[in-house]
């Protein structure tokens, strides 16, 4: 009755990454594999509670609407009526636990560090490449550093945000996708990569 | 080239196509003409015959170069047929492209941009273009008239599926598809603008100029792959510079605008519908590639844009409008401006003796163009009897006879024009041999896009057009596509357009440019329909219809125009009636003493021009037409050599062979042999998982089961079944108690995502003020069921001192979370199969790694991976529902569940789940069944009849709903609903199959084949 000599060790959702060779295409891919994701929705009437307890955790003010707010490695997403996506860097799956304590009784906090596999976009031509999979205005001018938005990409569900640009100036998205669905996300983000 | 020579032209062309010969000589490009690069020669085949062109030729401009006028037979008739326009409207010069698996039918010669070591085949015809068998159709062209195959072929009925219609689709098809798949890829994108420019005419260069100067997003896209429209054809200067280098300025100037972006070789095909924010959604399809031999690595063939802009601009210039006489669709017979399109732009003459039929100003330019460019021109044929002096007087000085008041009333040659016969204003018939004759009826605004959301054109008799109304809100026409044919017109309007539409985005305008142009005149006298012609006159050259037609139609009341073009499939080929629709309404205007706009017109639909399929499915082909799930561990199925069957979406391993297995049936009987005898583990991540939080969150699920979970101890698992509103059963699962206000509930894999739905429903609009929270994590778990009388034995080698899994300590229906190797994890001792049986969950990033440790741990134990197929096997054995059972028309009765429903509680679908047909004790029940003869097989779907009853759907007694071969029992077993069935265990029923042909006695039996008292689940 020995336990397993090997131990759990985690697996990419993301295993063709490493041999994608995609710089001189204008596009730079990464998968934020630490990146922790909890989605946080406030209990009934708790709503204004919840953004009091997380101005007092975390200092950042909870979006109303499709945008994005963080500080210091934490950030939250609004992903629908008093929910909110939140992720913490690094936090991988040990997150949600002490989240759902910080924020305590005025919200319930699920671990979704698993369920999305989050990859990172940016470069002079990142924005070219996801606009072939999502029916969103990318342009800069109507998708801000800040903004979010729920839905689909090549027939998936997806939640994407922008950061901040680079320093050479180029959009850096993120793009969260059901972990289940990456190989397909991943099909359809190559096969409409600009031509190189 | 000289007519007289036509005939033996063609000969030697078809002996040609045969030897495969060549020809080098251009004998009509003209020399310092046009905006070909004579640098890049190009070598081509048409009908194997190889030709030579230059780099910016159409595949037109250099056959008509080479002195190929014939290049098709018509549709109906064999009509030998040549080149009409120089442009996407062309209804004649169709060729098959390409050879192998990229061969294109259909594909217009007149678009087809020229590239080294092209192959195009003419179309329709057999055995060679100039010897067309089926061109006999021409001598019975008095049968076949419209509405011939409606008449004709009507008797006997059964001879038109079989014989007539395959026959007739022989005759007149055009081109054939190649039959092997498409090698290309397709893709799709999506642009976002404040305008749109649809047309790089002078019109839409001007929008997009302004708008893009002011700062607004604008796409300008050009079907073409050289801007400027227009400006490419007709010799005018803007500004003091030739309208082709104000056109090159402009698009210079656009190129560096950061917020403009030219699509070439982009067509817009449809107007969809109006966003909520005002704004619009059109489709294009970019030909990427097209002009290549074949699209370079990585690049698609083509590429469809969905455009989403606040405002449109509709520069898609005008059509000019054929003359309808006797044989007008000579080969040789060509548009006016057609003509000066290939002049003035590729360089090209259609021939060295040419004629001019009009009826407009603008025909008129082509007549300066040719003289100027050299050609003979033997006449200028005007119906009108008068004309505006000023372009008397600059006729007056050509060196060819001007003919007012007079028509063109035959065209003749065998395979291209030869000749034409002329009646004057008045005296004899006058004749003149000529190899083409430019012919301009008017200009029909390009107003397709306008009507695709409704939008009726009107009728304008200044014109003698329609011109677009009721444009959809934010689309504006300009230039020719309004009817306004003046070159300073278009370029007013478009730059009038443009400002207005950076405007309205937000962004000023300082001072419109206003460009200088030479006035122009545009008069123009309709001619409908040459009453004198003698031969067929053409008004459908794509789909052969003929002005006779149209008085057939006129004579036997299809005279509203969407009868005229049923009737007479007027306007109804791929070209969408662009050369011929007006004419046709004219003609049946005329004869029916109406206006047109009495007659009315027909609107455009899309798309607008033909979109290859390819490019609407862009990736989604083949396994990618929907996107695929895999589950964490798949990567490891895929390396035990695991057989996948799609689950929806889901792939999931259906068996795992081993090379000694005879059959998958021997596999599935293994896999389940080893659950029954030792252990074996199935990946079950698929299986919808809900996580439930709230004060409320037992009281919520309360109301969607049928049974209680709010006394469900912490720990526990129950089984629940949840009922539709309307009492039907909608799906089965387990939930499970983590904490007071915390479940976590499962459901099936097939209806995870519609009970998510249900639930957010209940939650957020039958119940708001219940305080629950639910939040999906199927995708979160990765989860193992690891089932056998040695699971726990596995599970205590796998989980070590993590958890205690003593019968005391974690009795059937436990659950628990608790860390393993610092990862926390949860495990259910729940069975699906009957055995003792756990479900280990773990964070999907660590599902591949936990099943490699779970085969490891059970490697000593005889460990054996199962697919779905042995766990479908296992839970008919144990009687359990699945899809097959939860089929939507059972009731939770019909499943033996009826006293699992609370009296306590309400629930959803309890009251209409109490309605008398629902609680009809008659209802069939699930029941089992096992065949008396031990070796016969069972089909799912076979009815049960009481033996000696006749087999008729009145005596069916029920039906079979799930099988399997039992290793366990040694023969077949099924579940399935009986009449009464809870009454008639020990009794004989029938299994009658009249599709697969079974027809044998089994026994009613429980549906619990194995270990009926559960006894194995608890050990």
């Amino acid at each position: 009755m020995t336990p397993s000599s090997r131990g759990l060790m985690p697996r990419s959702a993301f295993p063709q990454l490493q041999s994608a060779h995609l710089e001189s295409r204008g596009v730079h891919l990464s998968a934020r594999e630490s990146l922790g994701i909890a989605t946080v929705m406030a209990k009934q009437g708790q709503a204004e509670a919840l953004r009091e307890s997380v101005r007092k955790q975390f200092g950042i003010e909870l979006p109303s609407g499709p945008l994005r707010a963080h500080r210091a490695g934490v950030s939250f997403v609004g992903t629908g009526p008093d929910t909110w996506l939140a992720t913490c860097e690094p936090g991988s799956n040990r997150f949600a636990g002490p989240l759902a304590e910080m924020i305590g009784e005025v919200a319930a906090v699920t671990d979704q560090g698993d369920a999305y596999a989050v990859l990172r976009l940016r470069g002079p031509r990142a924005c070219e490449a996801l606009q072939k999979l999502v029916p969103i205005d990318l342009h800069q001018r109507s998708f801000r550093q800040g903004h979010a938005a729920c839905t689909v990409a090549a027939e998936i569900s997806v939640i994407f945000w922008r950061l901040e640009n680079d320093d050479a100036g180029s959009s850096v998205f993120e793009l969260a996708i059901p972990r289940s669905f990456a190989d397909s996300v991943w099909h359809a983000l190559m096969a409409g990569m600009p031509g190189g | 080239m000289n007519a007289s020579d036509k005939a033996p032209r063609a000969e030697q062309s078809a002996s040609a196509e045969y030897t495969g010969a060549t020809v080098l000589h251009q004998p009509n490009r003209l020399a310092g003409r046009g905006m070909v690069d004579r640098t890049q020669p190009l070598s081509f085949r048409f009908d194997r015959k190889r030709y030579s062109g230059f780099a910016g030729d159409t595949l037109a401009s250099a056959l008509l170069a080479a002195g190929v006028q014939l290049v098709g037979r018509s549709f109906k008739y064999h009509r030998p047929r040549g080149i009409l326009t120089a442009g996407s409207e062309e209804p004649n010069a169709l060729v098959e492209l390409r050879s192998g698996a990229r061969q294109e039918p259909n594909t217009r010669a007149t678009v087809v941009e020229l590239f080294e070591g092209l192959e195009a085949r003419s179309q329709n015809r057999w055995p060679s273009l100039a010897l067309d068998a089926g061109s006999i159709n021409s001598l019975f062209a008095p049968l076949l008239v419209a509405g011939f195959y409606y008449k004709t072929f009507k008797w006997p009925a059964a001879f038109w599926e079989k014989l007539y219609e395959p026959a007739i689709r022989r005759a007149a098809g055009l081109g054939r598809a190649s039959r092997s798949g498409d090698p290309d890829t397709y893709e799709k994108t999506r642009a976002f603008c404040d305008l749109l420019v649809i047309g790089a005419g002078p019109a839409g260069l001007a929008a997009a100029l302004v708008a893009g100067r002011a700062g607004a997003r604008v796409i300008l896209c050009d079907e073409d792959f050289v801007l400027g429209g227009r400006l490419n054809l007709d010799r005018q200067e803007i500004d003091g510079m030739s309208g082709r280098a104000w056109a090159q300025h402009v698009e210079a100037e656009l190129s560096v605008l950061p917020q403009v972006r030219i699509l070439r070789r982009t067509t817009v095909f449809g107007a969809y519908d109006n966003g909520m924010s005002g704004a619009r959604t059109l489709g294009a399809v970019e030909r990427v590639s097209d002009h290549l031999p074949q699209p370079p690595n990585g690049q698609p063939r083509q590429r469809l844009w969905r455009i989403v802009t606040k405002e449109v601009v509709l520069a898609t210039g005008a059509i000019e409008r054929p003359i309808v006489f006797g044989g007008n669709d000579r080969p040789g017979v060509m548009l006016a401006s057609a003509v000066r399109t290939y002049i003035n732009r590729f360089g090209v003459t259609p021939a060295q003796r040419m004629a001019l039929f009009t009826t407009s100003d603008d025909g008129w330019k082509t007549a300066f163009d040719l003289v100027n460019a050299g050609v003979t021109l033997e006449a200028i044929i005007d119906p009108r009897p008068q004309i505006a002096p000023a372009l008397a007087s600059r006729a007056a000085r050509l060196p060819t006879h001007a003919l007012l008041g007079a028509h063109v009333v035959e065209a003749r040659g065998a395979h291209g024009l030869h000749e034409i016969s002329v009646q004057p204003a008045s005296g004899s018939m006058l004749r003149f041999t000529v190899g083409a004759l430019a012919v301009s009826g008017g200009w029909n605004p390009n107003l397709g896009l306008s009507t695709h959301l409704g939008g009726r054109p009107r009728w304008s008799d200044r014109l003698s057009a329609f011109v677009p109304r009721d444009m959809p809100r934010g689309m504006t026409a300009v230039g020719a596509a309004a009817g306004s044919l003046s070159l300073g017109e278009a370029l007013q309007e478009g730059s009038r357009a443009g400002a207005m539409a950076a405007e309205a985005a937000g962004f000023s305008v300082s001072g419109l440019n206003p460009w200088r142009t030479d006035d122009e005149m545009t008069g123009v006298t309709p001619l409908w329909d040459v009453r004198k012609s003698r031969g067929k006159a053409f008004v459908d050259f794509q789909h052969d219809v003929t002005a006779a037609d149209i008085a057939l139609a006129a004579r036997e009341g299809f005279q509203s125009v969407e009868l005229l073009k049923r009737y007479t499939t007027l306007g109804m080929a791929t070209d969408q009636g662009k050369t011929s629709n007006v004419n046709g309404y004219a003609i049946m205007a005329a004869l029916t003493r109406r206006t047109i706009p009495e007659v009315g017109t027909t609107v455009a639909r899309p798309p607008c021009s033909p979109v290859a399929l390819g490019a609407f499915a862009g990736l989604h082909r083949g396994k990618h037409f929907k996107p695929t799930r895999l589950t964490a561990g798949h990567a490891w199925a895929q390396e035990r050599g695991a057989t996948f069957v799609e689950a929806g979406l889901w792939l999931r391993a259906q068996w795992f062979s081993s090379p000694t297995d005879a059959s998958w049936l021997e596999t599935v009987s293994r896999e389940v042999s080893a659950v029954r005898s030792a252990v074996g583990v199935c990946d079950v991540s698929t299986l919808g998982k809900i996580d439930i939080q709230g004060p409320d969150a037992g009281a919520f699920l309360d109301r969607v089961y049928i049974n209680q979970f709010s006394t469900l101890p912490l720990g526990k698992v129950r089984y629940g079944l949840m009922l539709r509103e309307d009492g039907f059963v909608m799906d089965d699962g387990t939930s499970a108690r983590f904490a007071q206000s915390r479940y976590l509930m499962s459901t099936t894999t097939a209806n995870a995502a519609k009970v998510m739905q249900h639930l957010e429903h209940a939650r957020q609009v039958t119940w708001p003020q219940l305080d629950v929270q639910i939040v999906s994590v199927t995708e979160q778990w990765s989860q193992y069921s690891i089932a056998g009388p040695r699971s726990r034995r596995l599970l205590q080698r796998l989980l070590g001192s993590a958890i205690d899994l003593s019968n005391e300590a974690f009795p059937y229906l436990a659950c628990a979370e608790f860390n393993w190797d610092g990862v926390p994890v949860r495990l259910f001792r729940i069975s699906f199969s009957g055995e003792l049986a756990y479900e280990l969950a773990v964070p999907a990033r660590y599902g591949d790694s936990a099943i490699r440790a779970i085969m490891s741990a059970g490697q000593e134990l005889g460990v054996a991976p199962y697919g779905t197929e042995a766990l479908g096997v296992m839970r008919i054995e144990k009687g359990h529902v699945a899809g097959n059972e939860l089929n939507g028309t059972t009731t939770a009765g019909d499943l033996g569940f009826g006293r699992m429903m609370s009296k306590q509680k309400d629930f959803i679908g309890r009251v209409l789940a109490g309605r008398a047909g629902l609680v009809d004790p008659q209802r069939p029940v699930l029941v089992g069944v096992k065949p008396l003869n031990a070796a016969a097989r069972l089909d799912a779907g076979a009815h049960f009849l009481t033996p000696g009853d006749p087999a008729t759907l009145e005596n069916s007694q029920g039906y079979l709903t799930s099988v399997a071969f039992s290793p366990t029992l040694g023969h077949w077993i099924g579940l399935g609903f009986l009449r009464n069935g809870s009454k008639r265990r020990g009794e004989r029923i029938r299994i009658h199959d009249p599709l697969r042909g079974g027809d044998f006695i089994a026994e009613i039996v429980s549906n619990i084949f194995v270990d009926p008292d559960g006894e194995r689940l608890k050990q």
